[in-house]
């Protein structure tokens, strides 16, 4: 009997779980990841010390390392699908758009892990000053998300392109410097005491603009 | 419209229609231009030399690929199914599907079974590895398994929730003695319970169908 309700939630609920399924069984993204972020953080504290008293810098780090040591594994969701020619297979299942919500979940998840091990790390070797945790932790989770929105959308296009890692780079370019210009320059002025509302604001907004995009774009992205 | 197809289609009756159905892509010819009407419930063989077009068509009728010429109709109950829709009503196995290697075989159907939102996703995913002589090797990852076995599950995911409309492509390639009489079995059971479809060009997979569609393009996708 074929399932009417076929509900795009439980789909996408399931394809969260088997994307952290595979990734715990393969490790695919989570130690390139977490290698990359650890020796990034070590080295640059051998050769510059504590940075206590460079916010501006601290900002900047916090967020290109972070962006290099997840980029790679976030584009890569729907990659690995073509590559693995397991994408047919997910189309029978599900629609796309709960494919695409699905992986943007499992992204979401991804830096969430990345940042649990990362941030602590970041702010000991560098000597961080405290950070003020509300605004710290605020603009952390929606940076990831509009990282996560925009690496997703980016990975869903691109994957069933020819030269796809030259493109990615092309395509997410102008789509990830409104984040990281943001991302930055809010986690600079909470270290230095000044308000955050507008970068937090612009990341929220930026993520909802991606998230819309995406959600008309999606249904018609795998059409052959 | 018989009772048990009826009762495959949730009580309603069933009928999948092409009209001027052609495909091509680019500059070749993937599926000469046809037109043919299936509402009663049987075993239907599509034929044809090797780039006629046999597996275009499934992919077509799958609603994996859009034609580029004329229009597929799945009508259950008078009213149309979408393209989008018709994967809920239409089971699929063909040599490009392909499952996760980090996962298990029963792994991978109870995540079909969940994304398509199966009452009973574990039950419904035992049962359909039973019907093609895989239950024994349920747990075993998809990695280790044979290509006879790897034959066996894609069968078994088309039959997971127990679709009104059964599409084979090549469904005997890999397959032992025992593997094509449990085939021949499993489609003389589905035939009472709606279409079968089955491209081949193996005169014993033939012998299954009450009916051939044969296509009748020049073959090797020609430029013409």
């Amino acid at each position: 009997m074929p399932s009417n309700g076929s509900s795009s939630g439980a789909a996408v609920w399931a394809i969260l779980r088997k994307e952290c399924r595979s990734e715990w069984r393969t490790r695919y993204g989570l130690n390139a990841a977490l290698l990359f972020a650890v020796t990034t953080l070590t080295g640059v504290s051998f050769a510059m010390g504590r940075l206590t008293d460079r916010t501006d810098m601290l900002a900047a780090l916090l967020w290109v390392v972070l962006l290099f040591a997840t980029l790679a594994s976030l584009s890569h969701a729907f990659v690995r699908e073509v590559e693995g020619h397991t994408l047919t297979m997910l189309r029978l299942v599900a629609s796309p758009t709960a494919i695409a919500l699905g992986k943007l979940l499992f992204n979401i998840v991804f830096l969430a892990v990345i940042e649990i091990v990362t941030v602590p790390l970041f702010l000991t070797l560098m000597g961080a000053p405290p950070p003020r945790w509300g605004a710290f932790l605020g603009l952390l989770g929606l940076g990831s998300l509009a990282l996560a929105c925009a690496s997703t959308l980016v990975g869903a296009v691109i994957s069933q392109t020819r030269g796809r890692g030259a493109l990615f780079a092309g395509v997410s370019i102008p789509l990830l410097l409104p984040v990281l210009a943001a991302a930055v320059s809010g986690m600079r002025s909470q270290w230095a005491g000044g308000p955050i509302a507008a970068e937090a604001r612009l990341l929220a907004a930026y993520s909802v603009a991606l998230l819309a995009a995406s959600l008309l774009l999606y249904d018609h992205l795998w059409e052959d | 419209m018989s009772a048990a197809l009826a009762t495959a289609a949730g009580g309603a009756p069933l009928a999948l229609e092409a009209r001027d159905l052609g495909h091509r892509y680019g500059r070749r010819t993937g599926l000469e231009p046809l037109s043919f009407a299936l509402d009663t419930p049987g075993v239907t063989a599509i034929t044809g030399a090797n780039g006629s077009g046999k597996s275009t068509l499934m992919r077509i009728l799958a609603g994996l690929l859009r034609p580029t010429r004329g229009a597929v109709s799945l009508t259950v109950g008078g009213r149309s199914v979408t393209a989008a829709e018709r994967r809920r009503w239409v089971g699929y196995a063909s040599p490009e599907l392909a499952f996760y290697d980090e996962l298990s075989a029963e792994e991978n159907l109870v995540f079909a079974a969940e994304a398509r939102g199966l009452e009973g996703p574990a039950a419904a995913a035992a049962a359909a590895l039973a019907r093609v002589g895989l239950g024994a090797r349920a747990g075993d990852g998809v990695a280790a398994l044979s290509s006879g076995m790897r034959q066996r599950l894609r069968i078994a995911f088309a039959l997971l929730h127990r679709p009104p409309v059964l599409l084979l492509d090549e469904p005997g390639s890999h397959l032992d003695d025992e593997g094509r009489t449990t085939l021949a079995a499993l489609v003389g059971q589905e035939r009472e319970r709606g279409m079968v479809l089955i491209a081949t060009n193996d005169e014993k997979e033939w012998g299954l169908a009450e009916q051939r569609i044969e296509l009748r393009g020049r073959g090797l996708g020609h430029p013409a």
